[in-house]
């Protein structure tokens, strides 16, 4: 397959500001039913410069990625129509789209921006309604989204002129790199069936202490309510039915609605912009991407092994030095393929760290944190973003009672969407 | 040759109804692209040009239609699975292959890769390429 050097950044660029709404379902409650794009945008967006210590006049620049805006806001440059709720009139942006893969090129996107001289501080951010759409001619009601119009979108992702016609690129998302993973380690169908439980679990366990999760409920309490003493009886019961190959039910993304901002800066400016804040700023030290559109054999494995291999090869950083691991999950499988493509669980062993619960985030190779997305939840653009706002968090110790034990220097976050862009990056907090 | 603007896609279903599966080759690494498209990914060659398949190909994983990945039109298929597949001129895919059920994915997986042939299949207005699993597996 192809492959490309990528060469460093030419000046060094810094986050230095997180922000993230709530995931929600927002028309299912009535303090939420109503809000609109610019409102959740805006919101983390001015998060993010309230905790970066700067206001919009100080960001030159701002990015604007939604998943599918013409589907879920009825707008074709939904960039243009929010900068106005954050103080950014009449500066300049652009929207971008790589479907679930979005929130992972938005910070790719700022750095590159940064890091090519044009501008110095520049601010990006997701919003998503995953789980409703737009009425037409309302100017701010939304409707549930049918899991069939949901279905009728995602077949968008793929190309129509082979894809869609050979019937198979598209149907492999959902099982395609389990059996992969089953069968190049040698996995027993239990074995794999109890890991992807045991991911599910730990994703759920850590969603549970993280109040802007969107599913907080851990795996032992619904076992214990539905009548079952242990919990992986109920994870292999018909309360978490199959419905792929392999995959079962809990480990599907929570569609839902949301958005998250960062803002980057210039490393040698973080000083003039952030004035008195007391936390540390976090270099991006590389990214890596790849992209295999889905009539390419094992398509997540492939692209992912790429990005990898580059994001490691322009930093230098070995596995070994990732303290945290992040990883677009809206098929839990991902969890476990990207952590050890990454190095960061060894060969051939991740599903038994997985299954002795090492990944949760108070065991030693801590995973997603947050809860990935069948449990923080999938607002599809913003989950990337979602993902660096608790890198971000975990890497100055704000975490609370879910702070993993050892505080993380140094952070992996692996995106995955669109099929298939792979976004790949490493960041450290700076000296 | 030269770069040309040209149907490929349309061609290469016009040639299905034709009884005909293409491919294009690269003039300059031999490397086949399938499904066809313009340049080599191979070496890099701007042009590639038409070439039959010979239809012989190794299948090397199998995965099996769920609830999550089936579509009511694709029960005319038969018993069916998808995996990816390697044809005898070194493009590798991603297809279904018709033959293969729950119960014989076992045995099957033992004899992994298996050998199987390229099929022209009819869908809702137009022809498409799947894969059979080799009459020796068969029975």
């Amino acid at each position: 397959m192809n492959q490309t050097k990528v060469n460093q950044y030419a000046r060094s660029v810094s986050i230095i500001g997180v922000g993230c709404t709530p995931f929600m379902y927002t028309v299912d409650n009535q303090e939420t039913d109503g809000l609109t794009e610019g409102e959740l945008f805006g919101y983390a967006a001015l998060k993010a410069m309230e905790d970066a210590g700067v206001n919009p006049q100080d960001i030159d620049f701002y990015f604007h990625g939604e998943a599918s805006p013409l589907n879920g806001s009825n707008y074709l440059t939904p960039n243009i129509q929010i900068a106005n709720w954050f103080g950014m009139k009449g500066k300049a942006s652009i929207h971008h789209s790589e479907a679930c893969c979005t929130g992972y090129y938005a910070i790719e996107q700022a750095v590159n921006a940064v890091a090519s001289g044009k501008y110095n501080c520049v601010l990006s951010g997701c919003v998503e309604f995953g789980d409703s759409v737009a009425v037409p001619n309302h100017p701010y009601k939304r409707e549930k989204m049918t899991m069939e119009k949901f279905l009728q979108t995602t077949a968008w992702l793929y190309d129509r002129n082979y894809t869609r016609s050979f019937m198979a690129g598209q149907e492999l998302i959902y099982d395609d790199a389990a059996e992969w993973y089953k069968r190049t380690r040698g996995l027993t169908d239990e074995q794999m069936d109890d890991t992807l439980n045991m991911m599910s679990i730990a994703n759920r366990k850590n969603a549970s202490m993280d109040e802007i999760a969107i599913e907080r409920r851990t795996y032992e309490e619904l076992a214990r309510e539905a009548g079952f003493d242990n919990v992986m009886d109920y994870m292999r019961s018909p309360y978490n039915p199959k419905n792929g190959d392999f995959l079962r039910m809990s480990g599907i993304e929570l569609k839902c609605d949301g958005a998250a901002a960062v803002i980057v800066c210039a490393t040698d400016m973080v000083e003039t912009y952030m004035g008195n804040k007391s936390h540390k700023a976090i270099e991006v030290l590389g990214c890596g991407c790849a992209a295999c559109e889905a009539t390419t054999p094992h398509f997540e494995v492939t692209a992912t092994e790429e990005a990898v291999r580059q994001v490691y090869e322009v930093t230098g950083v070995k596995p070994e030095e990732l303290d945290i691991f992040y990883a677009n999950d809206f098929i839990i499988t991902s969890h476990l393929v990207s952590a050890e493509i990454a190095g960061y669980l060894p060969y051939g062993e991740g599903w038994k760290y997985i299954c002795e619960g090492r990944t949760a985030y108070d065991g030693d190779k801590p995973i997603n944190t947050n809860g990935g997305r069948t449990s923080f939840g999938h607002a599809h653009a913003a989950s990337g973003l979602a993902d660096l706002y608790e890198a971000v968090k975990q890497m100055r110790g704000e975490c609370g009672e879910r702070q993993v034990k050892k505080l993380p220097r140094t952070a992996m976050l692996r995106g995955y969407g669109g099929a298939q862009n792979i976004c790949t990056y490493i960041i450290r907090t700076a000296d | 040759m030269a770069i040309k603007l040209e149907k490929v896609v349309q061609g290469f279903y016009d040639f299905l109804e034709e009884g005909k599966i293409m491919g294009r080759r690269c003039p300059k690494c031999g490397a086949v692209e399938f499904p066809p498209v313009y340049a080599c990914n191979s070496c890099g060659s701007l042009e590639t040009e038409w070439c039959e398949i010979s239809g012989k190909a190794k299948m090397h994983s199998i995965v099996m239609p769920a609830a999550l990945s089936s579509k009511p039109e694709y029960r005319e298929l038969g018993k069916y699975a998808y995996g990816e597949v390697e044809l005898a001129e070194g493009a590798r895919c991603n297809a279904v292959v018709r033959g293969i059920s729950r119960k014989s994915r076992k045995e099957l997986l033992e004899r992994m890769p298996l050998d199987v042939h390229a099929a022209i299949y009819q869908r809702d207005g137009y022809k498409t390429v799947v894969f059979d699993l080799d009459e020796k597996y068969l029975g």
